[in-house]
């Protein structure tokens, strides 16, 4: 099993001065093809996973090890190498692509920068590269402000297989996309993931495209992990009261598989000033006396998953909470 | 009918982007506008508010407000409206707010301009927090202290503080984590239940509309394909890229 392990990620932490950003995050991703979701709200701490895996945030605890390396005491040809091993494709695609260059001198770039491919092979390489993601080869001489969002995405893509990775981090790669594109997106990552062997974590606030994408999920709140497991199990019977509220968010087409929705008050707190006990609690309906006080431990529950909630046997078991909607109060 | 488009078309330079034959909405109901980028949806928005000319577009048609024309209506007719009847949200609320004022200034001013005294903006714009389930301290914070769906509530509030009896709401939570978003939309259902407002939600997301809207117009490349009830439009789509944004959505399944 451990062999089949090509990331492992233990006890990771990232701190932003007194903030704990990310407060002992594990996970483990398997040799591809084979995805992995990291789920959670703006200010989970989710994306900050993703950079530190790439080592673009410093971790101040834990390890991350990758094919049996230290990742976190590389230096010099071996971190280069290590990060050509491990791509990351932002939510952003206007943002992380230079809007000075071409298309194929964005490619071409990375592949010079790796010594992938002789000057004179450079146009046929960034050719392939944008036909593997779907996109007209033509494009390569385009600029990025002339290519939909949907397009600009895929030349990340593009950019990110160029140096043929082992291992991408997809930080919400649809989020910035309409549904369409979206579909596009993800059609276009399944593809890849059997084409290309490849293993990925999926950063995203949206439990939807998880089924059909990854084997594994983990769910984060407040940088730590509240639930993981395996998604198909996982989704179907959630341990988390977290996780439900997660899943009753997702609008669905058919009202029959609409579920009542779980409404959570207020915003996340901040994790600069984390609430007491379960940092959940404030905003769980079905927090208890122990919540307030005690932090609850990540523990196993059912096969293969691990949950950090006080009532998580109960909430596998059916308990819900009653799913009143938000009251208005006061007129204007 | 409290806003009704009849013949509205939009150009730039000759070239149309947006062509709507006829879209209604009633108070006390949210009718959904879908379609991908590009497909003139949000010109559609900025042509009812008036807004579409000063963007460089040409409008023809019709807007009616309870009967009342708005296109071709003077900068002041239409001042006296926007805002105070009609109200708008946009799917970036970060950007709709000035950063360097204060959340409470920007909702006064706005209030203030519509006739009301310092003492009855602070009052109503108080109420009006409450009112989308936010804490009037607030209002004495800067734009960048409140998070997406804070800003968005604001938003919201500050319709509801003009008395608005139509909302036009683009993408308002495209931008929004999905938890975020399903407070929005049930803030939206509110609104039309509770206070009887005419919604027009403009979305890229079926499933968004599914949800929340009574009927719907489905738009692409600037010209309305389809619409009718939300239901009987999503169970049977007559038009072959209904069916496409339908096969787009993501799906968690039961």
């Amino acid at each position: 099993m451990a062999d089949d392990i090509v990331l492992d990620v233990r006890d990771l932490r990232v701190n932003f001065g007194p903030v704990r950003a990310v407060d002992g995050v594990s996970l483990a991703i398997s040799r591809g093809p084979f995805g992995i979701a990291l789920v959670g709200e703006s200010g989970s701490g989710k994306t900050t996973v993703g950079r530190a895996v790439l080592r673009l945030v410093p971790a101040v605890g834990g390890t991350i090890t990758f094919d049996g390396q230290d990742v976190l005491g590389l230096r010099g040809p071996r971190l280069r190498a290590y990060r050509r091993a491990v791509q990351i494709v932002f939510q952003d695609a206007d943002n992380s692509l230079d809007p000075r260059m071409r298309i194929g001198a964005t490619i071409g770039e990375v592949l010079a920068a790796h010594g992938l491919a002789a000057r004179g092979a450079v146009a046929d390489r960034v050719a392939a590269l944008l036909a593997e993601a779907a996109l007209d080869p033509a494009l390569a001489s385009r600029y990025p402000h002339q290519l939909s969002g949907g397009q600009r995405q895929r030349v990340a893509i593009a950019r990110a297989l160029a140096v043929a990775p082992r291992l991408l981090v997809l930080d919400e790669p649809t989020s910035a996309l309409d549904v369409t594109a979206q579909a596009r997106i993800l059609a276009l990552v399944s593809r890849l993931r059997d084409e290309r062997q490849l293993a990925y974590l999926l950063i995203t606030h949206n439990l939807a495209i998880i089924p059909g994408l990854c084997e594994q999920m983990v769910v984060l709140y407040l940088g730590r992990v509240v639930e993981a497991g395996p998604t198909g199990d996982l989704l179907a019977r959630p341990a988390h009261p977290y996780t439900l509220a997660l899943r009753s968010a997702v609008p669905e087409v058919e009202a029959a598989a609409r579920r009542s929705r779980i409404i959570l008050p207020g915003d996340p707190p901040h994790a600069a000033a984390p609430p007491p006990g379960c940092p959940f609690h404030p905003r769980c309906p079905l927090a208890v006396e122990i919540c307030r006080t005690k932090v609850p431990q990540p523990r196993p529950v059912a096969s293969g998953r691990q949950v950090a909630c006080h009532r998580g046997d109960e909430v596998l078991a059916g308990l819900r909470p009653p799913g009143a909607p938000a009251q208005l109060a006061g007129e204007p | 009918m409290k806003l009704e488009i009849r013949d509205l078309r939009v150009s730039f330079g000759g070239r149309p982007v947006a062509s709507v034959p006829e879209l209604a909405v009633d108070g006390g109901e949210i009718v959904g506008l879908a379609g991908e980028s590009g497909s003139g949806k949000s010109m559609t928005i900025l042509a009812v508010l008036g807004l579409a000319e000063t963007a460089g577009a040409a409008v023809s048609g019709s807007v009616r407000l309870d009967g009342q024309e708005l296109v071709g209506l003077s900068g002041a007719g239409l001042r006296a409206i926007r805002g105070a009847r009609i109200a708008a949200i946009f799917q970036s609320p970060s950007l709709a707010f000035n950063p360097v004022f204060r959340v409470g200034a920007i909702v006064s001013r706005a209030l203030r301009q519509h006739g009301l005294s310092a003492a009855q903006a602070r009052e109503r714009a108080d109420a009006a927090m409450r009112s989308v389930l936010l804490s009037p301290d607030l209002l004495s914070r800067y734009p960048a202290q409140l998070s997406g769906g804070q800003l968005q509530r604001v938003a919201i509030a500050l319709a509801l503080a003009l008395r608005a009896e139509v909302l036009l709401a683009d993408e308002p939570t495209s931008a929004l984590d999905v938890t975020v978003q399903a407070e929005v939309l049930e803030l939206l259902r509110e609104l039309r239940d509770s206070r009887g407002m005419a919604i027009l939600f403009v979305s890229h997301d079926l499933a968004v509309i599914a949800e929340l809207c009574d009927r719907v117009a489905v738009m692409r490349a600037g010209q309305v394909v389809e619409q009718g009830p939300t239901g009987q439009v999503i169970a049977a789509p007559r038009h072959e890229y209904t069916r496409e944004l339908l096969a787009a959505v993501p799906r968690l399944g039961s």
